[in-house]
């Protein structure tokens, strides 16, 4: 592993991987910052620049992305109340508070302290967990890839989003789409409609942009989304090196919960910063400062959701399931540049896995150095009139569409992926389940129809395994989890509303 | 949302019929499996036909969330989108340098954007980022359209 490691840093540590890297912990932090332009759509718009790159530097700069756009997050968060990026929303309350008391630097000091701590602890758990778990993905046959896909799709169609019927419905249309171009086995065409444009299928990263980027743009032109501009002052007074050692029992819990969320599916970050906020307020000495301005309310949710820019690549490094948007953007650039991730990748191109996590590490302390540098351009940006922004961002998403196969057909993609995504937004579908089912179609098909090649055309060769036959199982307790506690609940209710029915006849 | 769900179910069921249809165009090469290019793709129009009769089931029973009052701003997001499409269709003929800042301009203007001064500086200006970032640095070769090559 060690020898590993030497390579990885070999390739993290050119200068031009340096530079890149750099930039997009630069353009993360930027991007973050801007409410609404979260870390996965700054990374969707950044996806057709890594084109031409080295795969290892590609990836490094879009994880630089994520790490920046964290902390980016949190700017806004503090100094206008308002998140850049769902995983600062819980930081909001006391980071707010403290700029109002006219402490705003030691507020992003802290977060960009404990953040970079998350960053950092967050990569060493990913290689504790990465790299065992691969060796276990290396037991995995075409049966098992096929269960795990398809446990993958059923996980994130039923938990993240309410509606198990549109969650469902958003995977499958993911999985038509990832059926236009060449069938994999024959080699024939299937719904290209005669053109020649889609034989390869449709970019992943188009529909990336689309699906992340384009829909939440239409969505804040339909909606008038605005934000406040940063008026007044701001201090830049950073906090002591005491008071950051204060910190350290809410910045574990960050760290333990960072983890957890890394692990599962949907989250990216939002969800573990709530729960490390709370549970930061149940451990403090001081709980009665939370909500007025505690440096720990600002540590536990920043430190998690830092921690999960590292943890959420765990499930797409190892067996290739991307678990939250960020993740599968990344999955999105290394097919772009035609990397497969699972136990292959850390066999065949060690230099790319352990290149991103080196990569991970210096664009965590490229995040601790440029974070206050950073801190003036990004409120110059959050200040810019909105139509000019959006404007900007529109033409950025057509060149970028243009410039990834250089043809129209990639713009077209990302107009139609937009309004399609739009429209699940606003009528309550998963964007990330068609993104899933999209990105995941192919393997999952290909699994399907290698495994009954091996078997002969034996269906039950998924269910005599005992890897895949769980894992299956798994997928369908997962997708009719809702509805059985849905049921739980309704006959909890029951006896309890015939109790009442029967007082009030009686 | 029952309308709306009503109106997503009839498209959606609508869907996986032309995609099952168009399943049957696609031709079975000589060297396949033993489930063939049609197989998933039909499955997946089964399962969507399924879950489509569950949303139109569910709507016609009264069991749907509430419809999300219309966005404030949806002749503005119309507009918006016809200019991207217009953009889409006459910029290949026309090229990126011409195309760019009008459009750019109209997505201003539509967006309340009336000073002439901020409009045209800005779509030129962004125009001129976006061409130096990827013409020159990344070398894709944008549409020159009649002004050539610059």
């Amino acid at each position: 592993m060690l020898a590993n490691f030497v390579l990885g840093a070999q390739v993290a540590l050119r200068p031009d991987a340096l530079l890149m890297t750099l930039l997009g912990v630069a353009w993360g932090i930027l991007g973050g910052a801007l409410p609404g332009i979260s870390g996965s759509i700054a990374m969707a718009l950044l996806l057709p620049f890594t084109f031409g790159m080295d795969p290892a530097v590609a990836l490094m700069m879009l994880a630089g992305v994520y790490v920046g756009a964290m902390y980016g997050g949190s700017i806004t968060a503090i100094l206008i109340s308002t998140p850049g990026t769902p995983g600062s929303a819980i930081t909001v309350v006391d980071g707010y508070a403290l700029h109002q008391r006219g402490e705003s630097g030691k507020a992003l000091g802290v977060s960009l302290v404990t953040g970079t701590v998350g960053g950092v602890a967050g990569v060493f758990i990913l290689v504790a967990f990465a790299v065992p778990l691969s060796r276990i993905a290396l037991a995995f046959g075409p049966p098992e890839y096929f269960a795990f896909g398809v446990f993958g799709l059923a996980l994130i169609s039923s938990f993240v989003g309410r509606d198990l019927v549109k969650g469902g419905i958003s995977a499958v249309l993911g999985l038509m789409l990832a059926t236009v171009g060449t069938d994999p086995f024959s080699g024939t065409p299937r719904f290209t409609f005669g053109s020649v444009d889609l034989v390869g299928g449709v970019a992943a990263a188009a529909g990336m942009i689309g699906l992340f980027a384009v829909s939440e743009i239409f969505y804040q032109v339909a909606e008038g989304v605005d934000w406040e501009r940063v008026r007044g002052r701001y201090t830049t007074k950073l906090p002591s090196l005491l008071e950051l050692w204060r910190l350290r029992v809410a910045t574990l819990i960050g760290i333990v919960f960072g983890t957890i969320e890394g692990l599962l599916p949907g989250g990216g970050g939002a969800i573990a910063s709530f729960i490390a906020y709370n549970e930061a307020k149940r451990w403090s000495k001081h709980p009665e400062e939370f909500g007025r301005g505690s440096l720990e309310g600002v540590a536990a949710p920043e430190t998690a959701n830092n921690v999960v820019t590292a943890t959420a690549l765990i499930p797409l490094l190892t067996f290739g399931i991307p678990g939250s948007n960020s993740a599968a953007i990344l999955l999105a650039g290394m097919m772009l540049h035609g990397l497969q991730p699972g136990p292959a990748l850390f066999d065949r191109t060690p230099q790319v896995v352990y290149g991103l996590f080196v990569g991970l590490l210096v664009a965590n302390l490229f995040m601790l150095g440029l974070g206050l540098l950073a801190l003036r351009p990004s409120i110059a940006l959050v200040n810019v009139r909105r139509p000019f922004l959006l404007a900007g961002i529109l033409g950025l998403v057509l060149v970028g569409a243009y410039s990834i196969n250089n043809s129209m057909v990639e713009v077209w993609v990302v107009l139609v992926t937009g309004a399609v995504g739009y429209l699940m937004r606003r009528y309550g579908y998963n964007i990330l389940a068609m993104v899933l089912g999209f990105v995941l179609g192919f393997m999952v098909e290909v699994n399907l129809r290698r495994s009954l090649l091996i078997s002969l055309g034996d269906p039950w060769v998924f269910f005599t395994r005992p890897i895949s036959a769980s894992l299956l199982a798994l997928a369908v307790l997962t997708f009719l989890w809702p509805i059985l506690r849905r049921a739980r609940e309704a006959r909890r209710a029951s006896p309890a509303a015939g109790g009442v029915a029967h007082r009030a006849a009686g | 949302m029952r309308r709306a769900d009503l109106v997503a179910a009839v498209v959606l069921l609508a869907l996986a019929a032309l995609y099952y249809q168009q399943s049957f165009f696609v031709v079975r090469g000589f060297a396949t499996d033993r489930l063939g290019p049609t197989f998933v793709p039909r499955l997946l129009a089964g399962a969507l036909a399924v879950l489509a009769l569950a949303l139109l089931s569910r709507a016609l029973g009264g069991r749907s969330d509430r419809t999300p009052p219309p966005g404030a701003r949806t002749g503005l997001l119309l507009t918006i989108f016809v200019l991207l499409v217009g953009y889409a269709v006459v910029m290949p003929k026309l090229g990126f340098l011409l195309v760019t800042p009008a459009f750019l301009a109209a997505v201003l203007a539509a967006l309340g954007i009336r000073e002439p001064l901020p409009v045209v500086g800005a779509a030129v200006g962004m125009t001129a980022v976006l061409y130096f970032a990827f013409a020159k640095l990344l070398g894709v070769l944008l549409p020159p359209g009649p002004l050539g090559r610059v």
